[in-house]
């Protein structure tokens, strides 16, 4: 029997168990900051022993609704409407300090950001004995109570553990730490914000898997809050669907996941690059959420100046909540309204380059090795890289897979020639490439990297113009007239508007920064684009923008690309041809279709169980779980 | 199906040696790796100063000599010091009997460089010292007062309370506060280390424990309101420093995830402020101590002459005023050797304070 | 607001304080002998310790009285600023110029290059400022040209070290290999990407450098070892003034406020300047739910 069938019979059952009193309820909620609503009329219900999903894009105001919980808004914000009855005592009127002493009894937290959620000067023993001290553990078992619930969480040594001070530890088992600590009291709520949103694939599972474990067996309440519409749908039983401070849609996971009606879900439906099924290309909104400082002036619906379905009634005052399916409300007027969509002109599925193609780029036997220690140190080689060797043809999209410290970024840095291999060669048109300043010239001219954080890549203190025609100031001796041309060009290129010509990096949104970072490595006309994660950082809907923008240059300019991600299906929407990276060797590599459907290595299978699957009924979350 | 069970790979060498035995050399090496540096560098430092005071332009013959020396006593004086020789080879010879504790003699006072020395320099320590801890205490109070009223009208007044402190170098502060609270006020002693009719044996020349060891309360007290308007003027320096800092090393130390996160557990605000925020928020400060501590040695000197303290500042005046080489030779190393002294102890117990750098 | 202070360096009043500070130290240095009323070397024996005009028994001829030589304090406070207004323009400059060049060298460069750096400057801070300046003093002979070499051959380090810190943690954001992959040169690199950056840090440590200089110019001065003595310098005065303390206590104040004065103005100035130009406080991004 699948899982989903088993959680649905016991959520019958807390529905009616639960019915009168729920755990939490937002009423009606209301966040203003300087007269602004940062939240609007938040409403929802969580039952005892249910998880509620809290989705949405950054801006969204998601985790806000984590700050108010734990009556900790930043300054200058604050609550103007509405309640928050937990068990039916309203949490806005509770005096302080009887909030908190709900804080961690039977409110807990598990954070974002594993590693820095944890003091570094104390082990993670002293973080126990201090929490089990406010809860009035005695001394002698408090030790005893922490391996306890270290060993809860399926580590392996954890007496080990207990001693060690947070950065003696990865992220994923900081977050083990941070959610044993959580669960140690049995509380009835348990706030997760975005718990795995620094980790690598491989971990989310069994953090996700941990979480719904222990959410299992002591009957907890879980408000999870992420970015992933899929990952959601997998583990929550209801989600609500937040955009710019609104819930836009709110209605038990499954159904909304495979029908969502807002066209704002939908937008991130059809954003979001699909990991089986057929290839098709990706449609999203142009632009993006709006800032705080845009709320103003949309006193209406938030979503309608990216909707296509948009009339005059949805900018005048905003949408009220309406029930359209069992159980499902939105607030929407509209019904069956569509999110506008970017032309997907000249997106078209890549394909594996021809054979006769003649080969732009070989790596062969590439390797990177560190050499670390000295005097009073143990010597100790590391191999950020071994032995490698691939080749990119003319116009070819190649992806390189492989979580944090697997080398692919250094791969990505030896091409372009910010770091020096230890040992092989890279070819570029056949002809090996060194270090020569004549060589770089060369290289700097076929080969161009965008770097991942457009914030760190580009001079705050430059303009859009000094930035995409940077390649060209310091050979040529070109007129202004004509860096404004060329400037122009690039921005059309990228699907940027002509008046971001004199802005600066600042001015500029997170999605516009990263096409300026692209824009200014085309202008240097290479012909191989090395891109490190350049989607990462950026929300779904501007994701595809920038993924379709990629698509397009291929067609146009017949631009290759080596496209270095973690994100497996993204690979899957851009590349023909794909390598898995482990530990700096390449363990598989190939046509991107066979080896996602048909994986041989372990490490591969293990990256690809790791994504939460379409299919609502395989049993995902459990992967985790399990020793 | 654990990818990343276990711990970061740090650890994954420690079956070289046993965890218990690295954990009692660790220190050890760390310590022994410190003396080592400290030692090369008072090495390079000798050279500096010997090499600035033989190659620089003046000559020190001509600055040795009395006004009415004949050239025949030039000439003996040349060959006295060694200065006929090359100056690699006179460097050689100094250090041979510096090694030996051998420092020479003073020209003026023809008295060894060395024993000069060392009855001055417990002086200077005992200013340095309860300078150092009058303006670390009062650093840490206005630092955490400051932080706690942020935003405020306290922090403001703070703030330009500190910014006038800082304009102020030690010397001139010296001089005020011997203007006010001694010379206008009479409120304390301004003149000499202790009560000039107090005469106290003199055992490690600290005179704060040879009063005590002496059981001489009444010296003892004496002592101390002779160091107060001293080390007022040394903290007057250290301490807007040191509130600073440690204000502002809060303040970042608030935006870290782990404060918030001890604060979603239900952490009060006071244990939050003191184990988990300060002890963090204390290493940028206690950095701060050990790079400042040449500033503060400096700013004895001038201290030490305004208020007639018989200390390694005041010796070392007399020796440019006179043009006494070897005395100033030997004070400047003595002084860079606290200073890396000084150093090294800083580093050391911001070694003992942060976990990170002990474990590696 | 008025229009021309919109830039945000004008519109911080610490700016305009200490800038409006400075400049006028550096008018009465310039028309000292215009504006003094006597040759500040005079001697005049028959008139020694006369009290400012705000005391009993004070001279008119002699506004804020004089010393124990009978010289005029206030031609002295006057022609003082001459030598405080060199040091504090010279030193500024050279040290900005040493310790920044090696500053950006080092850090872009790396490597050895930075390691050697790196360990000259902890040699050579291990020196009390004030032992080095004096020691440098012996060296070099008295001087004013001696005075600003030897200040600048100490303070060069603050400088270098600051500097290197903030290069440092410009060349860990990837605009500098960007600008590198763009074609850029290394010496284009260092002065379009690196320099722009520190700037704000090299203006406030300058500003700051001012007032350090001519502190340790007065202290050379109160040790006996700085210019020649024919000089007047606020150093001297306040070494002069603490022998008549007991008698005349002005004669020491003045000078004193003179020195704490072109401190506080430099100091405001820096601090200003730091506020105003700092990027982090400049570019604040908007606010993020």
């Amino acid at each position: 029997m699948s899982s989903l069938v088993q959680r649905s019979q016991v959520t019958a059952d807390q529905v009616i168990a639960t019915e009168t009193q729920p755990l939490l309820a937002a009423v009606n909620l209301t966040v203003e900051s300087g007269g602004t609503k940062v939240l609007r009329d938040i409403s929802f219900t969580l039952p005892h022993g249910r998880i509620l999903g809290l989705i949405g894009e950054s801006g969204a105001g998601k985790s806000m609704i984590g700050r108010v919980i734990a009556n900790q808004l930043p300054r200058g914000f604050a609550v103007t409407a509405g309640s928050l009855p937990f068990e039916g005592r309203d949490l806005l009127a509770l005096p302080h300090h009887e909030h908190r002493e709900l804080l961690g009894r039977r409110i807990a937290f598990v954070p974002q950001e594993p590693t820095g959620a944890l003091n570094p000067a104390k082990t993670i023993g002293q973080h126990f004995a201090e929490h089990l001290k406010r809860l009035d553990v005695p001394k002698a078992e408090r030790r005893n109570v922490a391996l306890a619930a270290l060993a809860d969480m399926l580590m392996p040594a954890p007496a080990d553990v207990y001693d060690k001070y947070p950065f003696q530890l990865s992220g994923g088992m900081c977050q083990r730490v941070l959610i044993a600590l959580a669960f140690v009291s049995k509380p009835d709520l348990v706030i997760a914000d975005e718990p795995t949103a620094s980790l690598d694939v491989t971990t989310q599972v069994h953090i996700i898997g941990l979480l719904r474990r222990l959410q299992d067996k002591y009957r907890t309440g879980v408000l999870f809050i992420t970015h992933q519409l899929r990952l959601a749908a997998h583990l929550c039983d209801e989600v609500a669907v937040l955009y710019a401070g609104d819930i836009v849609e709110y209605g038990p996971a499954g159904p909304l996941f495979r029908r969502p009606r807002h066209p704002y879900s939908r937008a991130l439906d059809t954003a979001n690059p699909r990991f089986s099924g057929a290839w098709q290309p990706l449609s999203s909104p142009p632009g993006h959420m709006p800032g705080l400082n845009e709320f103003r002036n949309l006193p209406g619906c938030r979503f309608a100046p990216r909707c296509a379905s948009a009339i005059d009634a949805c900018v005048a005052e905003p949408p009220a909540l309406r029930v359209v399916a069992d159980g499902t409300v939105m607030r929407c007027i509209r019904d069956d309204a569509v999110p506008a969509a970017e032309s997907v002109a000249g997106v078209l599925q890549p394909v594996g380059a021809n054979a006769q193609s003649i080969g732009l780029m070989q790596v062969q036997n590439v390797s990177m090795t560190f050499h670390s220690g000295g005097l009073f140190k143990p010597k100790a080689e590391t191999h950020a890289v071994k032995e490698i060797s691939f080749s990119i043809s003319a116009g070819e999209f190649v992806g390189v897979v492989g979580e944090s410290g697997s080398g692919k970024s250094t791969l990505g840095r030896m091409i372009m020639g910010l770091e020096r291999p230890t040992a092989g060669q890279i070819s570029l048109d056949g002809v090996p490439i060194g270090h020569t300043a004549a060589e770089w010239r060369r290289r700097i001219g076929i080969v161009q990297l965008v770097f991942q954080d457009p914030r760190s890549a580009l001079n705050p203190r430059r303009d859009v113009l000094n930035l995409v025609t940077q390649p060209l100031q310091s050979t040529g001796h070109l007129s202004r007239r004509e860096m404004r041309d060329r400037a122009e060009v690039l921005l059309q290129d990228t699907g940027l508007p002509k008046d971001v010509v004199s802005r600066l990096p600042h001015q500029m949104s997170g999605g516009q920064r990263q096409r300026i970072n692209i824009a200014r490595a085309l202008c240097a006309a290479p012909r191989l684009l090395i891109a490190d994660e350049i989607a990462s950082g950026l929300d779904v809907s501007v994701q595809a923008q920038i993924l379709n923008l990629l698509l397009r240059l291929k067609r146009e300019h017949d631009i290759a690309l080596l496209m270095i991600s973690h994100d497996l299906a993204v690979v899957r929407y851009l590349c023909s041809r794909v390598l898995v990276m482990c530990q700096g060797e390449v363990v598989e590599s190939g046509d991107t279709e066979t080896i996602f459907a048909n994986p041989q290595h372990p490490y591969t299978r293990e990256l690809i169980a790791a994504v939460p699957p379409e299919d609502l009924t395989r049993n995902w979350t459990q992967l985790g779980a399990v020793g | 199906m654990f990818s990343d069970a276990g711990t970061a790979p740090l650890n994954a060498r420690n079956g070289v040696v046993p965890l218990r035995i690295r954990r009692v050399l660790r220190p050890i090496v760390a310590t022994g790796y410190r003396v080592a540096t400290v030692a090369i560098q008072l090495l390079i430092v000798s050279i500096v100063v010997f090499g600035i005071l033989r190659i620089l332009p003046a000559d020190p013959l001509a600055m040795m000599l009395p006004p009415n020396a004949t050239n025949e006593d030039a000439e003996r004086m040349r060959e006295a010091f060694g200065l006929n020789r090359s100056i690699p080879e006179q460097y050689a010879i100094w250090l041979g009997h510096t090694l030996q504790g051998d420092l020479g003699s003073s020209i003026q006072s023809r008295l060894p460089v060395g024993q000069l020395i060392l009855t001055a320099l417990p002086m200077t320590l005992e200013l340095v010292f309860c300078g150092l801890v009058l303006g670390v205490f009062a650093g840490f109070c206005f630092g955490l007062i400051t932080f706690t009223w942020r935003g405020t009208a306290v922090e403001k007044a703070a703030e330009v309370v500190a910014s006038l402190a800082q304009s102020i170098p030690e010397f001139l502060w010296g001089i005020l506060l011997i203007l006010t609270f001694g010379l206008a006020l009479h409120w304390l002693p301004f003149i000499g280390p202790i009560d000039a009719k107090m005469l106290v044996p003199s055992r490690t020349g600290f005179l704060l424990i040879d009063t005590l060891l002496a059981g001489r309360w009444d010296a003892f007290f004496s002592r101390l309101t002779h160091l107060t308007l001293p080390s007022i003027a040394i903290m007057m320096i250290k301490a807007p420093l040191i509130m600073r800092l440690l204000r502002s090393s809060l303040v970042e130390t608030y935006t870290e995830d782990y404060i918030d996160s001890a604060r979603l557990r239900g952490v009060g605000e006071m244990r939050i402020l003191f184990r988990h925020a300060l002890r963090n928020a204390a290493l940028p400060t206690v950095t701060l101590i050990g790079v400042q501590a040449a500033h503060t040695f400096g700013g004895t000197l001038l201290i030490e002459a305004i208020y007639s303290l018989p200390g390694l500042g005041n010796l070392m005046i007399g020796a440019i005023r006179t043009h006494d080489l070897p005395l100033i030779q030997g004070i400047t190393l003595t002084y860079c050797a606290v200073v890396l002294l000084l150093n090294m102890l800083v580093d050391l117990t911001y070694l003992w304070l942060n976990p990170r750098l002990r474990a590696t | 607001m008025t229009t021309w202070r919109r830039h945000p360096v004008l519109a911080e009043t610490r700016v305009l304080i200490g800038a409006g500070i400075l400049l006028s130290i550096v008018a009465v240095a310039a028309l000292a002998p215009i504006i003094a009323p006597h040759d500040p070397n005079h001697q005049d024996l028959l008139r020694m310790l006369v009290p400012p005009f705000w005391k009993d028994g004070a001279d008119a001829d002699f506004p804020l009285g004089t010393d124990g030589l009978g010289r005029c304090v206030l031609s002295r406070l006057i022609y003082g600023a001459r030598v405080a207004v060199i040091v504090g323009t010279v030193v500024p400059i050279g040290t900005a110029l040493l310790g920044g060049i090696i500053a950006l060298v080092a850090g872009y460069c790396g490597g050895w290059v930075d390691w050697s750096v790196s360990r000259t400057v902890d040699i050579w801070m291990s020196f009390p400022p004030v032992v080095l300046s004096l020691v440098l003093m012996v060296g070099l002979s008295p001087g004013l040209r001696n005075v600003i070499l030897a200040t600048i051959l100490v303070d060069w380090t603050r400088f270098c070290r600051i500097t290197r810190g903030a290069i440092l943690g410009l060349m860990k954001l990837d605009y500098v290999s960007s600008a590198r992959i763009a074609g850029a040169t290394h010496v284009q690199v260092m002065l379009k990407d690196l320099l722009p950056g520190i700037f704000p840090i090299i203006i406030t440590l300058f500003s700051v450098e001012i007032g350090i200089a001519v502190i340790v110019e007065s202290v050379l001065s109160f040790v006996g070892v700085s210019v020649e003595p024919h000089i007047p310098t606020w150093g001297v005065m306040i070494a002069d003034g603490l022998v008549t303390v007991f008698a005349e206590p002005w004669g020491l104040v003045l000078p004193m406020m003179a020195i704490i004065l072109t401190v506080l103005g430099a100091n405001m100035l820096g601090d200003g300047l730091r506020l105003s130009l700092d990027p982090r406080l400049a570019s604040r991004p908007s606010l993020e739910v």
